[in-house]
């Protein structure tokens, strides 16, 4: 009898009772969260889109048991051990300091735990990374504020819908023009940033047609909130390939160049090759030299620039086209040889660009 | 260390001579060197920038009502976000917990007469309001925008306010490394004899885990914000990639400091909690050491984990991993104080006080906060919704409901400590349950918001996300008018309050030893020190006490000792 008292003492009044309480609780929450129908709110878009709902599920699982137990016992104990009208005003509570077995187990138990769900993550993190290499390589840039999209033998750049076709690998190869954005695709539970002066890339396999929004999740200025306008559409390979050739056939006369800073490419028709040599005396001249690569002021010497089989690259590695220089002269250069300033800093405007152009390419 | 050691050590230095109360209400006020005074002056302004940025954040709700915005422009909008957010980290929760709560307590409950330097910390207070006018007035120039994280590029590109911004956060920078020099200097040199670092209470633990922190993190976002001003007022190109700089290197630097940042905003909540836990329960803190040196690990650890802010921002892949298990590990420390915390309270004689309620609030609503932290740091997850409301509402479980509901606690807990009077207990619990209802009212559907899709740092967004939104900010109302309820208590019970007495909760650490308000020099004689203080069935493990609540002028011959 008396061992009894002391017993229940031990625990307190009802410990047991609340504990099986709260068992319960923790495993219907976890049933609840293997249960939660998730891709009816949000599909899976993509093959690891599944995995990263089964790390959720993981997660949300033991962290609602694990939260039911804290808050229950917080809950319990606050209620149970209120001092009481018929308690002296010294009264104080069981002077206990510690219990090593206790704390040995409450170290363990979420050490172990942390073990498991590195594990989890680890290994859902390799089937996100190790997606097929050989798949189709797509580019998105991001602006301020919308998404460009650039896919192989389409010339320029797409910019409304970005489409793929279900089942294939896809490389998206991310960038960015002016500040950084994030592509998001809360069906595909992927992100990655797109940070200007770097390439980034995801790899990923569509699972399930459908029209997804694209949403840029990192703060890029004054009208980030509207950023979310784009649809990544996911189609049948026949679907996707009309497309793909109607934007062949559309943007054919367009010259491939590559996103110049602020968006457009230049238009390098209508260049003039006279204006463009009294601006190279004026903004260019103090650098670069009208004679052969190797003659260098500062930067190399321009003669022949566009037709000098002994330099068929340019500085940066791209082929000598008119399209690749206005590139340079647009965005800069910044690498082994130094580094020349952009458009804005040199005060070109893209009709400047295209009368440089043009006289360079009138230089054989 | 033995107790004759500790008075060789100590003599002089702490036990030495008084200084004579300045007089006159400039120098006892304005230009104080008390350390008390300028705790009090740090809780003040501080809530005076938390209710300017309440209000920032009522505007945020506000304009949440509707998907399509409408109650302000988008423009405005960004920068009231980007201030509320700067504001309630630097100008609020850093300060009140550091600078405030830091000062005015620890100091007493180590037996010491003052912090080390007090003039250096009359200057560490002085910078701290000037440069908060200076955050408030970027608003006359065009505010920040791009959020209290203002990566570049884009804060490159914002209106002249974002230069005003890095330099008062600068300032409020120095303001913290002065503040965390003291305190160490404090701890490590004042505790007064016997009281070794093993008897510490857990509240100095908390300030000396998060001293080291305030010392060495802020320093790296000093070099990035000179940084950014540089790039920004004389086009020096640090982050600008068109001219050769990097905008990932703000991030690491950012981070370096702002992960840090996050512990120098729990570990003194965590420490106050863990002296009104005790007191209320009428029993020892569970697992004293373990806590104690818990914080240290978490402390040490925090340094170590920045990288997982930028999961997304293009780092290499295979850096990830360790930071997202070294940001796992941390959950294990963590866990052992909650489970710590909530020992304590069984087997207790719980006194269900307005303080104690904010402090099992905090335990509930960290927790959860915690727990989400997790997903965060799971980088398969992290890449679903990184930047996205799961984010907002994580952080301000850590922030709101742990740091400021730790803040809250600690008022109702040291009010009659600063003033002589106690809180009202009937506002304090109206207080408490509108906060508590409200803050889960706004907070918990962000989780859900962000699955679904919605991104932070947004001024409009999909319709489908309006309902949640309009319940969060509801909620948020309510949550502002206990704020409010929170306000009239405070300057009503500084008249009126009920005089409390120096020891109205049976406090047994060294702050409840002597009167309240305590005199200019704190202590008449330093106190030698036996034990723990939160052994309630033994007697007070302290000596040379018995003349601080008399009459008896205090010792004031230099040399004394």
């Amino acid at each position: 009898m008396v061992e009894n008292r002391a017993q229940s003492a031990h625990v307190g009044p009802g410990f047991w009772s609340v504990t099986a309480v709260l068992g319960l609780l923790a495993i219907a929450s976890i049933v609840f969260w293997y249960w939660f129908p998730l891709e009816q709110y949000l599909p899976a878009a993509i093959v690891t889109a599944r995995q990263v709902d089964t790390l959720f599920r993981f997660m949300a699982a033991t962290g609602s048991a694990l939260y039911i137990f804290v808050f229950g016992y917080l809950l319990y104990f606050a209620i149970a051990f209120r001092v009481k009208p018929s308690d002296p005003p010294d009264a104080i509570g069981v002077q206990v300091h510690d219990n090593h077995r206790l704390e040995f187990w409450w170290t363990l138990i979420p050490a172990l735990f942390v073990v498991l769900l590195s594990v989890v993550s680890v290994k859902i993190w390799y089937e996100i990374m190790l997606e097929p290499q050989n798949g189709l390589v797509v580019q998105a840039i991001g602006h301020q504020f919308n998404f460009t999209f650039r896919y192989p033998q389409i010339n320029g750049e797409i910019t409304d819908e970005m489409h793929l076709p279900i089942g294939v690998p896809v490389t998206l190869n991310l960038t960015s023009s002016d500040v950084i954005h994030s592509f998001w695709v809360p069906a595909m539970r992927l992100k990655n940033d797109t940070v200007p002066g770097l390439v980034t890339s995801i790899r990923f396999t569509p699972r399930l047609t459908g029209r997804y929004q694209i949403i840029c999740t990192q703060f890029c200025g004054v009208l980030h909130a509207q950023m979310n306008k784009q649809v990544l559409v996911v189609e049948d390979k026949a679907s996707f390939d009309r497309w793909y050739q109607g934007w062949q056939v559309k943007n054919a006369h367009v010259s491939n160049a590559l996103p110049a800073a602020g968006g457009a490419a230049v238009a390098l028709t209508g260049g003039s090759a006279p204006a463009g040599q009294t601006l190279f005396a004026q903004k260019c001249s103090a650098c670069h030299a009208i004679g052969p690569f190797n003659q260098r002021i500062v930067g190399p010497g321009l003669k022949g620039v566009l037709h000098d089989p002994s330099h068929p690259d340019l500085v940066n590695g791209d082929p000598a086209t008119p399209a690749n220089v206005a590139k340079i002269l647009q965005t800069g250069y910044v690498g082994s040889l130094g580094a020349m300033p952009n458009a804005t800093t040199n005060g070109l405007s893209n009709q400047d660009i295209a009368n440089l152009v043009a006289y360079l390419d009138s230089l054989k | 260390m033995s107790i004759e050691s500790a008075q060789m050590t100590h003599a002089g230095g702490i036990a030495g001579h008084i200084h004579p109360e300045p007089q006159g209400f400039v120098r006892r006020y304005v230009f104080s060197i008390d350390h008390k005074i300028i705790g009090i002056q740090y809780i003040i302004t501080a809530f005076v920038f938390f209710m300017l940025s309440g209000l920032l954040a009522e505007t945020i709700r506000t304009q949440l009502l509707n998907a399509n915005g409408g109650f302000v422009s988008p423009e405005t909008y960004n920068e009231v976000y980007s201030v509320h957010g700067s504001a309630m980290v630097w100008l609020v929760v850093i300060p009140l917990l550091t600078g405030g709560f830091g000062n005015l307590i620890f100091p007493l409950q180590i037996g010491a007469r003052d912090v080390a330097f007090p003039w250096l910390n009359m200057l560490s207070f002085w910078i701290f309001p000037v440069a908060g006018l200076m955050l408030f007035s970027s608003f006359l120039m065009g505010a920040p925008t791009a959020g209290w994280t203002e990566y570049p590029p884009v804060s490159l590109q914002g209106s002249a306010g974002t230069s005003m911004w890095a330099a008062a956060i600068f300032l409020v920078g120095v303001s913290s490394t002065l503040t965390g020099i003291n305190f160490v200097v404090t701890l490590v040199k004042m505790r007064a004899p016997g009281m070794t670092f093993t008897r510490m209470p857990l509240f100095c633990w908390g300030q000396f885990a998060t001293a080291p922190l305030l010392m060495i993190a802020t320093t790296a976002l000093a070099a990035a914000l000179a940084a950014l001003f540089m790039e920004r007022v004389f086009g020096v190109p640090f982050y600008d990639p068109t001219k050769g700089g990097s905008p990932v290197l703000w991030q690491h630097m950012f981070w370096f400091y702002s992960h840090p940042a996050v512990y120098i905003m729990i570990l003194p909540a965590f420490g106050i909690i863990s002296e009104v836990l005790p007191t209320f329960a009428r029993k020892p803190i569970f697992g004293y050491k373990l806590i104690a040196f818990s914080s240290m690990a978490i402390a040490l650890a925090g340094f170590m984990v920045w990288a997982h802010h930028m999961f997304t921002s293009g780092l290499a892949p295979y850096l990830q991993l360790p930071f997202m298990i070294l940001t796992f590990a941390i959950g294990i420390p963590t866990g052992i104080k909650i489970f710590s915390w909530t020992a304590t309270l069984w087997g207790g004689k719980i006194h269900l006080t307005s303080a104690m309620l904010f402090a099992i609030g905090f335990i509930a609503l960290f927790t959860c906060g915690g727990i989400t932290g997790i997903f965060l740091a799971a980088v398969p997850y992290d890449l679903d919704v990184h930047g996205t409301y799961f984010v907002v509402a994580h952080f301000h479980y850590v922030l709101v409901g742990g740091s400021l509901m730790g803040v809250f606690a600690g008022m109702y807990y040291w009010f009659p400590k600063m003033s002589g009077r106690l809180l009202n207990e009937t506002l304090g619990k109206i207080h408490f349950w509108l906060f508590f209802i409200g803050f889960n009212g706004t907070f918990l559907p962000m989780h859900w918001l962000g699955i679904e899709g919605m991104p932070r740092w947004v001024a409009t967004y999909d319709p489908q996300f309006e309902f949640w939104n309009r319940f969060a900010s509801v909620s948020s109302y309510v949550m502002g008018i206990g704020i409010l309820v929170f306000f009239v208590n405070v300057l009503w019970s500084i008249r009126a309050g009920k005089k409390s007495g120096p020891n109205p909760w049976n406090g047994r650490t060294l702050e409840w030893m002597i009167p309240s308000p305590p005199h200019y020099y704190n202590f008449k004689n330093i106190p030698t020190v036996y034990g723990l203080p939160y052994d309630f069935s033994h007697p007070l493990p302290y000596t040379g006490l018995e003349e601080e609540l008399t009459d008896a002028p205090p010792a004031l011959a230099a040399g004394a000792h």
